[in-house]
Order: C-alpha cells, then structure tokens, then sequence
C-alpha cells in the first residue's frame, strides 16, 4: 500500500511517501517558513522523489489536529480535497498520537501542544503491541489539572513529549524524575504518521471530516456562555 | 469554431464558500453559494476563526455540487482559479489550498483572482463589456471607483478613506436594532422614510474621487444616542432614509464626478451593495437627468455577494494572456489593484 502522510499542525512542516513501511521520500521543515505556501510543493516533490505521481497513492494521512488552528486546516484541506477528488482512502490522525510515536514505548506517553499561559493541548498514550492506546483522551487543560491527572502513574515512567521551555520548567517542577522531550528534540515524523494511518479506519464522510480543534472559538465560547442553544432546526451554512 | 473553456472557479474570502464552473468566461454552467450568514449572525457579524471553520466544513460539498450541477468531470476542465485577495486571511486560505490541490491533483493550470476584479466582472454576464468603462465597487469590505481600460487592466481613481460603505449600513443597522448584514433592511426602512435629519455628506466638495463614510456614521449614532438620553422617540425609517440619503449623495456624487472627468459608455456596479434599491434608482435617474449616453449595469441580485462564478470571468481573461499562478500561491488579505 503506498501512503502519502503530512502533518502541518505545528510549526514543523512534514511530508512521506511510505510504500508497505519502506520510506521511499521524506521531506522535515522547521524552518519558520508559510505552510500554505511550501505545503503543495513539498508533496509534489516527495511524489517526485518516490518516482509516483499522485494518482498512484492508495491512502492519505493526515495529522488532523488539534494543534494550530489555521495550521492544521492547511494541511486537513489538502487532505479532504485531495481524497475527494481522487477517490482516494483518507485517515484522519491526532497529531498528539503523532508526537506520542516520538516516545520509549515503555513509558507513560504524555504528549503536549503548548497552548498559553500554562495550558496545552495534550493525551496521554501507552504502547500496546505496537499500537498506542489513549489512556487520556486527548483535550484542552491547564497544566496544573494535567499534573494532577498524572499523579497515580509513577514519576519515572512519565514521558513528557514536545514541551516548550515554559512547559519544560512547569513539569520539571512538578515531576523531577519525568523525562521531558523538548519541542526542539521531538518534530512529528509523516513517515511515522503513515506507520499509524495503516493501523486505523479511512474516514467514511469525506465531506464531515474537519480538523479536531478541541475548542470552540472565543466568540462560540461567549455566546454559550450567555445561555445561548442551538436551534436544532437551524443550519449555520445553508446552500443558498 | 474555438474550444470551449471550462474554469472550475473558487471563491472562500469572506463568510461565502462558493464553487463554480463557468464555460468561456461569460455562461454560468454551476455556481453554488454556502453562506454563513445565519452562524454569524449569533456575534452580530463575522468572525474570522468561525467563518474559516466553516470553509473547511463546506468545501468538497460544494466542489462536487458544481461539477454535478454543471454535469461536467475534471477531465472536461481546462483550468482552475481562485480568490486570493483581499479579504479575512484565514478564510481565503481554506479556497487557496482546495484550488491549489485540484490543480495539482489534475494537472490543472491554477488562476489566481483578485476578489475586487471578480466582482467588476459579475458584469460579463449581463452585458458586452466596452472598454473603456467605470466601475463602482460597494460592499462591506471595499468602496471603490475603478476604470477598467482593456480586459483586466485596473485603474484605481477613488478608495473609501474609512469605513466601507456596506461596513457603515451594518454599523448603523445595529443601532436600529438590525443584525447584520443590515443593508436591505435599512433599505427597505428608507424606501418608506424621508431624508430628515440632514447628516452630512463627507468630502462631497473636495475635488478628488476618495469616499468617506465615517463621519456619517458617527452623526447618525450620535443623534440616536442624544435622543436616547432625552428619552424621544425618533422615526427608524426616516433615520434610515436620512443615512441613505447621505450615502446615495456621496456615492453619486464621486461617481458622476469620475465620470465627468473619464467619460465611457458603460458604469459597472458591483459588490454586496450594488443590490440597494435605493442605489439602483438613483444612478439611473441622475443618469436620465445628465442625459448621458450610457449604459447602467447591475448584476443579477445572486451575483451582487461573493460569489465564484464572477470569479471565474475574471479567470478568463487571465486565461487568454497565459497567466496562471503556481502551486506556491498563497493568499494577500489586503491585496488592491495597485499592488499587482
């Protein structure tokens, strides 16, 4: 099976072509440069250095968030819009399951997106023959919630993946014996990514797949907040 | 007989995800419009991180409605085209990357649009363009007059100094108690009311073509607000037909102004606004009153908001002179005429 795999959720730009676990191209940007603009290139370049063009790939994979909001639709639009008008499978991937796959296998996996002022996207993984399974759902949490969270594994089988500087002092505080990853020493790996798209069901609703934000936006947020419903018989979008 | 082009045009700038196939530049085969209208109306108007939540959500829907709606394949297509500006960043992004991965997916030559010349050519379905013809451009984000002197060649001779003029319709609906997008209401009010509150009309007497509409809006909330405080009730429909009034006069007056000093046989109006009664009527009468040889174009009402089959007429023009964009498009919010 040939997988294409890209992950812009972050700030790393990553592309693979995978064909039955064997690498064929492989593309890492950490340079701060515009996924919107390197993102199509890149891909035609790995297809290009696998000696495939698109039309051969029989899956997509994709990092499906949460991370970066804007970011993550980069790449989950590619992604829907390429499946679509391909016909091809499309598998949706957490991109903190993505960063767990950068962990020791035989440790408590605690993956991190650094989202301000001491919260962060995270889950918590273990590896089971060879698959990760989500102990902790992947969610939006302060740091302080998290560690309580983590109190009834034992400290030295803690593994803290993709911390910022600030997130690194925040658990050194809290788990000394913890290992940390930094965001520096842990980029998400498409090649990797592909490696778990084999293990999990393409998307049935193409049109219904969107990233996995984890939360509503600000202005979502204050307008529950004001005791606000749905109307379940109004839809947003309309056709019109 | 020439080939028939088919361009499978895009436009996501705003809070309109919209998909079309266009045949040759002037027939509209599909043009399928999602509008967020009802989900941004929960804030009183749009919210960027909202509106591009929604693109992604409508995207391949309206990809596969306008092919089955135009009963054509990718194979029949000669060309895809996008909106890359201007408009809210986020949300040109979601039509950029879905147009760019079309292209590439089929080997599609990609056609990148400026939204503002997309809705100039809104026109191309109605009438035979002839150059050299003027165009105002009024919406929520852009009030602009602009003459266009051969296919695609843009000359920018009056921008709104301020606010856009569909901004200040929205601005003041929320004072009358209107949610957005409010400019039919307050056209339907002002069809009623009389202008009787005499608000100013901003830079009517300076001698150049640049718009203003702050000034008016800031009157009519003050006036509003000091009657509040006061405790009297003031008639909405004469408000609305007060600061419609103002608005018509600024509009018309810039307008014919320009076209005193570039005169053509055409005035093209374009953009959300250009689906105003009032501003209708009174471009055609003061065309009756100059006696002025020239021919008044509006868009059909689904043409007058964003839409992509304008898009796609605009596309190709671009067509004809070769002149396709590469897969390292990405989008310009606050891209203009002058800039390209």
């Amino acid at each position: 099976m040939k997988i294409l795999a890209f992950d812009t959720s972050n700030k790393p730009l990553t592309v693979a072509v995978v064909e039955d676990g064997k690498v064929l191209a492989h593309y890492e940007s950490t340079e701060k440069k515009t996924h919107s603009i390197t993102i199509l290139p890149d891909i035609k370049k790995a297809l290009e250095k696998a000696n495939l063009t698109v039309n051969d790939i029989d899956l997509i994979a994709v990092a499906k968030g949460p991370g970066s909001y804007t970011g993550v639709r980069i790449a989950v639009t590619v992604a829907k819009v390429l499946a679509d008008t391909l016909s091809k499978k499309l598998v949706g991937v957490s991109s903190l399951e993505l960063l767990a796959a950068n962990g020791d296998k035989a440790h408590i996996l605690v993956p991190l997106m650094d989202a301000r002022n001491d919260n962060a996207f995270a889950g918590v993984y273990q590896n089971s023959r060879d698959k990760f399974v989500s102990i902790i759902g992947d969610h939006h949490t302060s740091m302080e919630k998290l560690f309580d969270a983590l109190k009834e594994y034992n400290e030295d089988q803690l593994e803290f993946i993709n911390a910022t500087p600030r997130l690194q002092e925040l658990i050194q505080n809290q788990f000394p014996n913890a290992k940390i990853i930094t965001s520096d020493n842990s980029l998400p790996d498409a090649a990797k990514l592909a490696q778990l798209a084999e293990t999990k069901k393409p998307v049935t609703d193409i049109d219904d797949f969107v990233p996995t934000y984890l939360r509503l936006t600000q202005a979502e947020h204050d307008w529950y907040a004001k005791g606000n419903k749905d109307d379940g018989n109004v839809s947003y979008v309309e056709e019109v | 007989m020439e080939k028939d082009t088919l361009i499978l045009s895009f436009e996501s700038s705003c809070d309109e995800t919209s998909v079309a196939v266009i045949k040759n530049g002037k027939e509209i085969l599909s043009n399928i419009i999602a509008t967020q209208i009802k989900s941004h109306q929960r804030f009183g108007g749009v919210v960027p991180e909202v509106a591009s939540r929604h693109h992604v959500e409508e995207v391949t829907k309206c990809i596969n409605l306008a092919l089955d709606e135009a009963k054509v394949g990718y194979e029949d297509l000669n060309a895809v085209a996008v909106t890359y500006g201007p408009g809210l960043v986020g949300s040109l992004l979601i039509g950029i990357m879905a147009a760019k991965t079309v292209a590439f997916a089929h080997d599609l030559p990609l056609i990148k649009v400026n939204h503002l010349a997309g809705h100039i050519y809104s026109a191309n379905f109605v009438t035979e363009l002839q150059y050299p013809f003027m165009a105002l451009l009024v919406s929520g984000g852009h009030t602009e007059l602009v003459l266009v002197t051969a296919p695609g060649e843009f000359h920018t001779l009056g921008d709104t100094r301020d606010d856009a003029v569909g901004e200040a319709y929205d601005k003041i609906g929320r004072v009358l108690g209107i949610n957005y997008p409010a400019g039919k209401k307050v056209d339907q009010m002002a069809a009623i009311g009389k202008d009787t509150f005499d608000f100013p009309r901003a830079m009517v007497q300076e001698d150049n073509l640049d718009f203003s509409f702050s000034g008016l809006k800031s009157a009519f909330i003050n006036t509003v607000h000091h009657a509040d405080q006061i405790h009297e009730e003031l008639n909405k429909d004469d408000l609305a037909a007060s600061f419609q009034g103002a608005v018509l006069d600024i509009l018309s007056n810039k307008t014919f102004r320009a076209l005193k000093e570039h005169p053509v046989k055409q005035l093209i109006v374009g953009g959300g606004v250009s689906a105003n009664q009032g501003l209708r009527k009174r471009l055609a009468d003061e065309i009756a009153k100059r006696h002025l040889d020239m021919e008044l174009v509006f868009p059909p009402l689904r043409l007058c908001g964003d839409n992509a089959a304008m898009i796609g007429a605009m596309a190709q023009i671009q067509y004809d002179k070769n002149d396709f964009a590469d897969l390292d498009l990405n989008a310009d919010p606050s891209l203009d005429f002058d800039m390209e």
